[in-house]
């Protein structure tokens, strides 16, 4: 006889986390879909306010290429970090963990404070560069696009390193072996066996950092320049100091469709290998 | 079995019970019985430290109505409370369009003139829905570092001035603090800013985009950048130079055609204290407590009797002491009231151009 859970205990088993998304999710964003649709009879002028000025889209799109860029960037730097983290010795492993975990301890306010110590026209970085002699006047290294990436890479790091790690630790590294042994050299089985081996966390890490980026607030606020505007913080102006909540709630739902949008597609690319184990 | 069941089920319920006990409100309302409690909420920091010493405390003690502080003042949270028939806030103080914006929405209960005396209290704070708190200015701040002979620019045309004033600058990214000085600085009287010209004041504006190297958002930044050296020339809250120049700061203001603006009191519509909190506010606008917040914190007594309690070194650095006060603008809350939310799409979309 099978033991194992059936399909009522699966059903009750979930009705917790069912619910508690029911109360805290499907709810408010159901409200959501209705003020920006409903003032309180039915109407489109939210949206039609939103597609009449080009602004709304151009801060569309300048959050989709932050977003983009940052999830690059982090890939880049990620990826060999989780794989030394994956390989190293279980002592260094855990220095190197705690040095990637700590600094989600510490508030993204602070940590945003920290890089304009460094990147100021006097801060750590151009002081240092002048002295040496390498630089005659100030690079401008914040309130701008190159502000903004730095911030949030370092803020969005360990969301794609930690994937990536997890999945390689599970990858068996005697495949690699195996792959040298009948003939690949070393860049032909990381690239045919290790790579695609590591995928899962690959897909994962990116989906988190690129979905996060989307709805960054604070650091894009202190660190962008007057081009670099993100839909979170217009978001919060038209909540906060307009109370234009039937707007806010438009861009929302609007920034929600898009993101659900590109993750479909993204998905039917990669099919089944995003998922995959 | 059956044991563990019964404990765990009535386990369970204890908690639901409890957290909707707690979720309803029920504890707070118990405390409220004696309607002696009033919930204050103020913007927090320097400011609010100094609304407790010189205004909650001593009312508490004559009153023996005791004030429970919250803060930092949130609109957004403002109308989600009174919308939901919740108003945790029983007086709120807010800047001086939330005052119109929440007229506008039926956010706010109208003041009962008769309690408050508005004789010396400045006309323009005083509107049915709120009551001038303090007096503040947008002013143009600058390096003393950099300009240590009191050779800095005085006008918004001197601002403007980059070849002859160059440097970096900060300047707010909000159409409101910008577009009065965009007109200044384009040689538009000061008494003939309202009703502003709008394609003017861009057209000012897109002179000086270029050469402003921060757009700041938070009123704690431009002080910061000064400080740091980040900035040479900032437009910035007077409160927050005073507060940086107190710690040492190599930084210094200018009132010459700064802009006078003002945060005032507010109830919100279902208010659970409200002859408590309007008890306060004519207490609060009499002009010994008005002159006791503005010796503790420079900003401007709405009393203009406060003046009298206020010594002369303390008014040198308030907004509305004659001699500042004289040399500046005074901001028109209800065109601002009608224009905002238009000039801050059209700000949005002209920042990014």
């Amino acid at each position: 006889m099978r033991r194992g859970v059936g399909r009522r205990e699966i059903a009750l088993l979930l009705l917790p986390a069912l619910a508690w998304l029911g109360v805290l999710f499907v709810y408010p964003i159901g409200r959501l879909v209705y003020l920006s649709a409903f003032a309180p009879a039915f109407t489109l002028q939210h949206y039609a306010k939103l597609v009449g000025a080009s602004v709304y889209a151009k801060i569309l799109v300048n959050s989709f290429e932050i977003s983009v860029t940052v999830t690059l960037l982090a890939l880049v730097l990620g990826y060999p970090l989780a794989f030394l983290l994956a390989t190293a010795r279980p002592r260094a492993a855990g220095l190197m963990l705690a040095g990637i975990v700590l600094p989600l301890w510490t508030s993204v306010l602070v940590r945003t404070y920290a890089w304009m110590v460094l990147l100021g026209r006097r801060g750590l970085v151009n002081e240092a560069l002048q002295s040496a002699g390498v630089l005659d006047s100030p690079l401008s290294l914040l309130y701008n696009r190159l502000g903004v990436t730095i911030g949030m890479v370092h803020a969005l790091l360990p969301f794609m390193v930690l994937p990536i790690y997890s999945v390689m630790k599970g990858v068996d590294v005697d495949l690699l072996k195996a792959a040298q042994n009948l003939g690949a050299n070393r860049w032909q089985s990381f690239l045919r066996v290790y790579l695609p081996l590591s995928f899962p966390g690959v897909a994962a890490g990116c989906l988190l950092v690129f979905v996060t980026a989307l709805g960054f607030f604070v650091t894009p606020a202190l660190l962008g320049g007057r081009g670099d505007m993100m839909i979170a913080m217009l978001i919060e102006n038209q909540v906060r100091e307009l109370l234009d909540w039937g707007f806010a709630s438009a861009l929302a739902v609007t920034l929600l469709a898009v993101t659900a949008g590109i993750l479909l597609v993204v998905q039917r690319l990669l099919g089944e290998r995003m998922w995959a184990r | 079995m059956s044991g563990v069941t019964r404990r765990y089920v009535l386990k369970l319920g204890m908690l639901t019970a409890a957290t909707g006990a707690a979720a309803a409100g029920v504890a707070p309302r118990v405390a409220r019985a004696q309607p002696k409690q009033l919930v204050v909420c103020s913007w927090g920091g320097a400011y609010q430290e100094a609304q407790r010493k010189t205004m909650f405390q001593p009312f508490e003690k004559e009153t023996g109505i005791k004030i429970v502080e919250a803060s930092p003042t949130d609109y957004g949270k403002l109308k989600a409370m009174v919308q939901s028939g919740n108003a945790e806030w029983d007086l709120v103080d807010v800047g001086d369009l939330s005052v119109i914006a929440g007229a506008k929405d039926n956010l706010l209960e109208p003041l009962d003139y008769q309690t408050i005396d508005t004789r010396d209290v400045f006309p323009q704070v005083v509107h049915k829905f709120g009551i001038g708190t303090i007096y503040y200015s947008t002013v143009l701040a600058y390096s003393t570092k950099k300009y240590t002979k009191g050779d800095h620019p005085k006008t918004w045309a001197q601002f403007w001035d980059v070849g002859k004033f160059p440097g970096p600058r900060a300047m707010r990214n909000n159409p409101l603090d910008n577009l009065e000085f965009a007109l200044l600085a384009d040689d538009v009287p000061i008494d003939r800013i309202y009703p502003m010209d709008v394609e003017r004041a861009f057209r000012s504006m897109d002179r000086i985009k270029k050469h402003i190297n921060v757009w700041w958002t938070t009123g704690a930044q431009p002080a910061q950048l000064l400080a740091d050296g980040e900035v040479e020339l900032a437009t910035s809250w007077n409160g927050r130079i005073f507060a940086i120049q107190k710690q040492g700061a190599k930084a210094g203001l200018e009132w010459n055609q700064g802009k006078l603006q003002w945060d005032s009191w507010v109830i919100p519509r279902g208010s659970k204290n409200k002859d408590g909190a309007m008890k306060f506010i004519a207490w609060a606008t009499h002009p010994k407590p008005q002159a006791a917040i503005a010796n503790e914190i420079p900003y401007g007594p709405v009393n203009r009797k406060a003046f009298d309690f206020v010594s002369p070194q303390a008014a040198r650095d308030m907004p509305t002491a004659p001699d500042n006060a004289r040399r500046q603008l005074m901001i028109d809350p209800v065109w601002w009231g009608e224009h905002r939310n238009a000039l801050v799409e059209r700000w949005n979309a002209w920042l990014l151009k």
